[in-house]
């Protein structure tokens, strides 16, 4: 808080007399005051002593009090230039004068002569707004240091969120993973991994949690945390040992299900045999995958499913594909889908099926490929929805 | 105020446009808890009209099913004027077999109608 006895006023005035009556009066009155014989001076003095007042006489040889004023705005006009009350002191009530002072920047008027009674309350007021300003500056100075903190947090998370997904490129069991992972925001709602299972599986996975953000993030670190090759071991085969990853899904829904939200996330759940390529997967509401042959062709696979977590009891369902060796199974979230270009349109499931298309043969490239053409599509911007790729090619022994 | 109703007294069933062309994260909760007003106002059948809606996000699809819950077992939501995206939206996450869904407003209120 500014001590009122503290306050430092500048006192220009070309008359030494009038001057010296101002300076006593204002000592009188408490504060501190500086004198100033011309213009020039006082702009030197208000830059040495960070005076927030200053007391003006408008006619002045040389450099006039309107000329003065213009200076001090466009002193404290800058980044940190702290604002300096002008109080300017005239012979008389002239409007006209008043109305070129108040353009050049002039924020009170006194009529000569001093007197103690008016100088004390006028400087009274200016004083309140400044104390009012350091309170304002000390809250800004606090929101400032709090954001930081939140920020420095949210980037810390984010770094946690990306240790958690595997390292995109991951080659075991004869499979080669390929991914690309890009939040919308620090913090994403998307999630993916893969990891071996015993007897030869591979447990596979990716998620869209519904929502952006920081409540999102939350969710998929989770889910993240929570799917292991011991959950996929669990809950991913059937009594007969044969994998069933509709289960696995059937048991996140009974557990996320919750009465009065609508939160959820759509899943793509897969087990992989990786002795005879063949992909038992649920989908739950997540963009269907598409299937690349290795001889170039590109087939969606016809798999939808209810979204986890959004209604109680649903019927979710295992389906199967082969993959042979040179074959790929492409996921992706609806980020890409969805993502609109300048005039509103979707890439749309066209979209990204003619980058599968042209670049089939080649899936360790897509990931890459189809980030470039959702760059053109946007033209630069960046994307509304987290987007999340994942591939998992059989390659040829 | 978002949404727009209007009654349809043969059918007793409010029809409900969205006043937005995209049910998104950013509206999706106002449009729900408008709707809900409706239901908690009485009304217990809906025909959401979706002609206007070019696009439908995850949190839209939340709305849809927040309103479906509120109403639960005392009354029948249906969907209507479904766009080609909207429609896929609802098939991959099966919602078509949670909303049953009709091609136009004349053809949603005869099966409501049917249904009384």
């Amino acid at each position: 808080m500014i001590q009122h006895d503290r306050i430092s006023i500048v006192v220009v005035d070309d008359d030494a007399f009038q001057r010296f009556f101002a300076v006593k009066l204002l000592e009188t009155l408490g504060y501190r005051a500086h004198e100033a014989a011309a213009g020039p001076q006082a702009l030197d003095l208000l830059r040495e002593t960070g005076a927030p007042i200053l007391l003006c006489d408008l006619e002045m040889p040389g450099m006039d009090g309107h000329e003065l004023v213009r200076r001090v705005r466009a002193q404290d006009s800058g980044e940190d230039g702290a604002y300096v009350h002008v109080i300017m002191l005239t012979a008389s009530e002239q409007s006209r004068d008043r109305d070129v002072a108040l353009e050049a920047g002039v924020d009170d008027f006194m009529v000569k002569p001093l007197d103690q009674a008016t100088l004390s309350a006028r400087i009274g007021s200016v004083r309140r707004l400044i104390e009012h300003e350091a309170l304002l500056k000390q809250r800004t100075q606090r929101l400032a240091e709090a954001n930081a903190r939140i920020l420095e947090d949210l980037n810390a998370a984010s770094d946690a969120q990306r240790r958690l997904l595997p390292d995109a490129g991951g080659r075991f069991g004869g499979l080669a993973f390929h991914a690309a992972f890009v939040p919308s925001q620090i913090l994403s709602g998307d999630m993916f991994g893969f990891f071996e299972l015993q007897d030869g599986y591979v447990g596979m996975h990716t998620i869209d949690v519904s929502g952006h953000g920081v409540r999102a993030s939350l969710k998929s670190v989770a889910l993240g945390h929570l799917l292991t090759a011991a959950y996929y071991t669990g809950n991913g085969f059937d009594e007969d040992g044969i994998p069933d990853p509709a289960r696995l899904v059937a048991r996140l829904n009974a557990r996320f299900y919750h009465e009065g939200h609508e939160e959820y996330f759509t899943m793509f759940c897969g087990v992989l045999n990786t002795r005879d390529g063949v992909l038992h997967f649920c989908n739950a509401g997540y963009q269907p995958p598409w299937l690349g042959r290795a001889d170039g062709r590109v087939e969606a696979l016809d798999a939808a499913g209810f979204p986890v977590g959004l209604l109680p009891d649903m019927g979710y369902e295992t389906q199967a594909v082969h993959l042979m060796e040179g074959d790929f199974v492409f996921l992706c979230s609806d980020g890409a889908t969805e993502a609109e270009n300048g005039d509103g349109r979707a890439l749309g499931e066209s979209g990204v099926k003619a980058v599968l298309d042209r670049h089939a043969r080649e899936p360790a490239s897509i990931p890459a490929r189809l980030q470039a053409t959702l760059d053109g599509w946007r033209e630069g911007r960046a994307l509304d929805d987290d987007l999340t790729i994942l591939i998992c090619e059989r390659t040829r022994t | 105020m978002m949404i727009r109703t209007k009654k349809d007294d043969a059918s007793d069933t409010v029809v409900v446009q969205p006043g937005a062309e995209r049910l998104t994260a950013a509206n999706a909760l106002q449009f729900k808890s408008e709707v809900v007003d409706v239901i908690d106002g009485g009304e217990s059948r809906l025909a959401i009209d979706l002609t206007e809606v070019a696009f439908i996000d995850s949190s839209g699809i939340g709305a849809l099913v927040g309103v479906l819950k509120k109403l639960g077992n005392r009354g029948d939501i249906v969907v209507f004027g479904l766009s080609k995206d909207v429609q896929r939206m609802f098939e991959i996450t099966r919602m078509n077999r949670v909303f049953p869904a009709y091609k136009d407003r004349s053809t949603a209120l005869g099966a409501m109608a049917d249904g009384l």
